[in-house]
């Protein structure tokens, strides 16, 4: 070794280093990582119950899953949370930061019991939000409604309100990462953009449209993208916050991933599983590609 | 147009005092710099004529009228900031347009004002262009051109060429000159570059740690300081300064002893501090231009030919004396030779209190 490695220029040295360092992490991703996510693609198109012979099937899996209401359902669900969560959830992060950077005193403290649902296990956080959503006298919600004179509320109980009742500890649970995010962002902004708007005169809506939301972009991206995935991988709180983990009422809150899961590991079906895990595959790679996109497009 | 009155300014953040007392009279169209050390308040009193901070008590007075309550985007002013402050995400061209939008002109006037300032200014290429695709020189002009389309009665300057390079520097002061000169609009310039307040200024503010130490123009701070810390700051290289005796009508140095010019009045104890600027020195034969008591001999220690002139270093009696000679000729460094002193522009100050004993 000491022949060819001295003879090598500095550079490649340090290559060679740098490769010897990362082939120990390198291949033990390939075997717990790589691999198995390559066999799902081989997976979803074989039948196979976790322990007896694999059995090639084509597209078999494919077309029970296009024939199947639940999956149809399932992947309707996914996208509710997105389209409901996304928006929400950063609009909400947007305020709370926004408001928090205007203000001196308590910044920190505030900024860190935003924070602190971002540390918090979810399973924790489910079981809590659960005990929240439950009929009187035992779920707090209720009591307060009834406490107040409006009308109780099924929640989780509901096949139209279990899925938003979900949705909000989750929005709650990823709102303290955002505001950080969104928070330093703004940080970012030079103040002397804001005293040149204030001489020039502009509204906090002009300023608001021209200055901080353009300037923002690249946190809002980032964002956009993380909570994105995020949503469509929503799986323990859903599993913790409906009963025995079976997805609400007639599978009304069951997202993508509870599906792929109870394939898997209730009904040891790991080809339909694949095929499953092969789609979200596809739409989380979509979104990565577009992330990619609207990352260079910025001026 | 308009004339800018301080009464009395001082500005407190918490408790550390920033501005402590000022006064001062701009004139309508004239162009005023603040200069002086960093920390010594310029920047903060240029805030305060601009409303973006509060004065902890006084009066400022824009056009006669009293702004203290009144907002910045309603007090006829307009800004260059020292990082230009220009929008990132939007054009030059919606640059300049931005305070005009923002007091909701017509298209075709916004439109027309942009077209004009981008002439005045040479931008007429880069409207479509975004900042981050201009030079230094260039940002610097389209964040003159922001002001400029404001068509304000005063114009705030805050620093806004410490971020170009020398040579470019100096291009970009010649043009503000000259385009105050064609608009004719009232300027206050903030500067920490004595060299940029003494090309640009009708009259300098020297500020020094919240207070004003001389207010005049260029040839006066140069020429009349008030205090040896004017002295020092204005002029480059810097003014000399030796501690010296008045002894009757003589000024006793420890290499000489030269005349007192006239205007001089003797403090109690007769200590005095003698500035003389490095180019009121004469060398070699020059010297027999003055009186023989102005003459000593001195030795050559440092030489730096610039060309056109020469810095030197030299040495009386155990005193360093910087020493600035005109022309191409410069003397051979450890050589003896005899030096003169100008009579006519020696500064005393009294040693104690650094005041000025002209009359």
């Amino acid at each position: 070794m000491q022949g060819w490695f001295s003879g090598l220029t500095l550079a490649r040295k340090q290559a060679v280093w740098a490769w010897v360092f990362l082939a120990v992490p390198l291949a033990f991703f390939t075997l717990v990582r790589f691999w198995p996510a390559l066999d799902a693609f081989a997976l979803s198109l074989s039948r196979w119950n976790l322990v007896g012979p694999r059995k090639y099937v084509g597209l078999a899996n494919y077309e029970r899953m296009a024939a199947d209401p639940v999956f149809w359902q399932v992947l309707g669900n996914t996208f509710e949370y997105l389209l409901l969560g996304l928006p929400a959830s950063l609009l909400l992060a947007f305020l709370v930061a926004f408001h928090l950077d205007r203000i001196q005193t308590g910044q920190g403290l505030l900024r860190a019991l935003y924070f602190l649902p971002h540390l918090t296990t979810a399973t924790a956080m489910a079981w809590v939000w659960r005990w929240f959503y439950q009929p009187p006298p035992v779920g707090l919600l209720n009591a307060w409604l009834t406490a107040l004179g409006f009308a109780q509320q099924p929640f989780l109980r509901s096949t139209t309100q279990a899925l938003p009742a979900v949705l909000v500890p989750a929005i709650w649970a990823a709102l303290g990462f955002q505001v950080v995010i969104f928070m330093a962002g703004l940080k970012a902004i030079p103040r002397s953009y804001y005293e040149a708007a204030e001489i020039d005169g502009a509204g906090s809506w002009q300023i608001l449209r021209e200055i901080t939301l353009p300037l923002l972009l690249p946190s809002l991206v980032f964002l956009f993208i993380t909570t994105s995935i995020g949503l469509l991988r929503i799986f323990d709180l859903v599993y913790n916050i409906t009963a025995g983990g079976e997805g609400g009422p007639l599978n009304a809150t069951k997202p993508l991933v509870l599906s792929i899961y109870q394939s898997a590991f209730g009904r040891m079906d790991m080809g339909y599983a694949s095929a499953q895990t092969v789609v979200l595959f596809v739409i989380l790679l979509a979104l990565s590609l577009l992330q990619m996109r609207l990352l260079r497009s910025r001026p | 147009m308009a004339s800018v009155t301080l009464r009395g300014i001082r500005k407190d953040f918490g408790r550390t005092q920033v501005i402590k007392g000022i006064d001062l009279a701009i004139e309508d169209k004239e162009f005023v710099v603040f200069v002086g050390p960093s920390g010594c308040g310029k920047s903060t009193l240029l805030r305060l004529i601009a409303g973006l901070e509060d004065a902890t008590a006084g009066d400022i007075l824009i056009g006669g009228r009293t702004v203290n309550t009144v907002a910045p985007k309603d007090r006829n002013i307009a800004m260059v900031f020292q990082n230009y402050a220009l929008y990132p995400p939007m054009t030059v061209a919606r640059n300049l347009g931005f305070g005009l939008r923002a007091a909701r002109l017509p298209a075709a006037e916004i439109d027309r004002r942009v077209n004009e300032a981008a002439a005045m200014l040479g931008l007429e290429t880069l409207l479509a262009r975004r900042p981050g695709e201009l030079s230094g020189g260039q940002r610097q002009r389209v964040a003159m051109g922001r002001a400029l389309v404001r068509d304000p009665q005063v114009f705030l300057f805050d620093e806004p060429l410490s971020n170009l390079d020398a040579q470019l520097r100096n291009q970009v002061r010649t043009e503000i000159k000259k385009l105050h000169q064609q608009i004719r609009t009232t300027a206050i310039y903030v500067t920490h570059d004595q060299v940029e307040a003494m090309t640009l200024a009708d009259r300098i503010v020297l500020l020094r740690d919240g207070r004003i130490e001389q207010v005049g123009t260029p040839t006066d701070l140069f020429e009349r300081p008030a205090n040896r810390f004017v002295a020092g700051f204005i002029g480059s290289p810097a003014m000399n300064f030796f501690p010296a005796r008045l002894d009757g009508a003589e000024i006793v140095l420890p290499w000489m002893r030269l005349p007192c010019p006239p205007f001089a009045t003797a403090p109690t104890d007769g200590r005095i501090t003698l500035g003389i600027r490095p180019e009121d020195f004469l060398a070699g034969t020059d010297t027999h231009a003055v009186p023989e008591a102005c003459r000593f001999e001195a030795q050559v220690g440092v030489v730096e030919p610039m060309g056109s002139e020469s810095l030197l270093v030299i040495n009386a009696a155990g005193t360093d004396i910087q020493v600035r000679l005109i022309g191409r000729a410069f003397p051979q460094t450890g050589s003896t030779l005899g030096f003169a002193v100008n009579p006519a522009e020696l500064h005393v100050f009294d040693a104690a209190t650094g005041n000025t004993l002209r009359r």
